[in-house]
């Protein structure tokens, strides 16, 4: 396993244990016959080894989170009022502030750091403790950056796609992304583990809720639920990783051959980009 | 050469057909702005029913969408292991899919509004315009439009929200479930019609 091999310590244990277990039990995709060249083709793109494990640990999150996020984001969505909802996202935003200036710095992007040490500072005081997003409503919007995007500015490749138990969607980069995050978050070293586990369980809870209908809806209008998270987590990164800069013609997703009419030579040419 | 007067009358008409047609060619921005205002107007209508809407959609994207091409990407290599029966069912499928998994997503457009930002080419034919929508108390979801151009008259190819592609998410799970049934387009069609005869 790759991670192992870039995590150090007892969490790579823990990681290349429970993924080996998984492997074992349901094994790695099978390649298609190498003359079948439409199904070669697919299988490249997917970049999927561990399909069956991924598969099965996707099953793994759906059944955690249909039996307790889901409800819990649903009451909390239906029961808290609106503005008080956008205070919560605000301050646990505000907290992933230092993390993102830190990247911003790693990235060298020296105007947008600035943004988020503005933000920070703004809205931590006189948007009392971040609840309020006044350096926003400033015209100063806020951006995400995390270890993972750094490292993809930095040209490490983000490997094969890797479903992790509990964080969902991720591959070998942006699975050290999140350690690497929580590793340089100055709010995990002074403050007690409690406090960090509410936070991750606050930060849950509000993702889920935020993104209550969009899940709904996608499961609910996919044929292949775990494709179609698969084909939407990586193209979203490729975003972020350009901070949304619409890409020049050649690498605009899907760009390339909208007429598939030498798809062959046409395609890998634009699945190469959109890696 | 004697010009006998049919032909004069003929090189006349063809003038005046020549100099009659739209004479107003709209940019691929414009075409989008007035897209998104009938879109907006057409389906944010109150006490509209499911049916309707669903009408109203269907109309909309068979005007603005180039459809049979955007089934044909979506289905990326493996439209040419298709028969041609296959293709033909597929494009037929694909547009009752996406009929049934879009249509609902604009039930609730009260107080949203899109701003077409600008446009950039990508190639002779074909223009990216970038747009906003706005969402009251929300940050502004980018939406990207890829148009495609023939004798001034615009189609989308596909669309991008926050850098997602709906063409290449379709494709890839496509291909998945392709995979999943044996390789075969037969299997995807017969999923699609699953899909798209149930609620």
């Amino acid at each position: 396993m790759e991670v192992a091999r870039l995590i150090p310590g007892r969490t790579a244990r823990l990681i290349a244990s429970v993924a080996s277990i998984g492997l074992l039990a349901v094994g790695c995709a099978t390649p298609p016959p190498a003359n079948d060249k439409a199904a070669v083709a697919a299988y490249n793109q997917a970049n999927d080894p561990y399909e069956p494990f991924n598969r099965a640990m996707l099953k793994f999150n759906l059944a955690l989170d249909k039996a307790i996020l889901k409800p819990v984001a649903y009451v909390y969505r239906e029961n808290v009022a609106d503005p008080l909802q956008t205070n919560v996202t605000n301050f646990l935003s505000n907290l992933r502030a230092p993390v993102i200036f830190a990247n911003d710095l790693l990235q060298g992007e020296f105007e947008r750091a600035g943004t988020t040490l503005m933000r920070f500072t703004m809205n931590s005081t006189f948007g009392v403790l971040g609840i309020n997003d006044l350096a926003g409503d400033l015209g100063m919007e806020e951006h995400s950056e995390d270890f993972g995007q750094t490292l993809a500015t930095w040209d490490v490749d983000d490997g094969p796609y890797l479903v992790l138990p509990i964080f969902g969607p991720s591959n070998p980069r942006d699975g050290v992304g999140i350690l690497a995050d929580s590793l340089m978050d100055p709010f995990g070293w002074v403050v007690p583990f409690e406090y960090r586990l509410g936070r991750a369980v606050g930060s849950a809870v509000d993702k889920r809720a935020q993104n209550y209908d969009h899940i709904n809806d996608l499961e609910k209008n996919s044929l292949d639920f775990y494709a179609a998270i698969r084909s939407l987590y990586r193209q979203r990164r490729v975003e972020e990783i350009r901070n949304g800069v619409p890409a020049s013609d050649s690498s605009i997703p899907g760009g390339i051959s909208v007429v598939p009419q030498k798809p062959d030579g046409q395609q890998s040419k634009a699945t190469s980009t959109e890696k | 050469m004697t010009r006998s007067p049919l032909k004069v009358l003929g090189a006349f008409l063809f003038l005046v057909l020549v100099y009659s047609a739209p004479a107003q060619a709209a940019t691929p921005e414009d075409f989008v702005k007035n897209m998104g205002d009938k879109a907006f107007a057409s389906l944010s209508e109150p006490g509209l029913t499911p049916e309707e809407r669903t009408k109203r959609f269907r109309d909309l994207l068979n005007q603005a969408f180039d459809l049979p091409r955007i089934a044909r990407f979506t289905l990326g290599r493996y439209w040419r292991t298709a028969t041609e029966e296959e293709q033909q069912e597929f494009v037929q499928l694909f547009e009752k899919f996406v009929i049934q998994a879009y249509a609902s997503r604009f039930q609730d457009m009260s107080g949203k509004k899109l701003n077409v930002l600008n446009a950039r080419e990508i190639s002779a034919a074909q223009a990216l315009v970038l747009s906003e929508i706005q969402i009251p108390g929300k940050p502004p979801v980018k939406i990207n439009w890829r148009i495609r151009s023939k004798e001034d008259v615009h189609k989308i190819v596909d669309v991008m929200v926050e850098g997602i592609s709906m063409s290449v998410t379709q494709r890839d799970e496509f291909a998945a479930v392709i995979r999943q049934t044996g390789g075969k387009v037969g299997g995807l069609i017969e999923a699609l019609r699953r899909k798209t005869s149930s609620d």
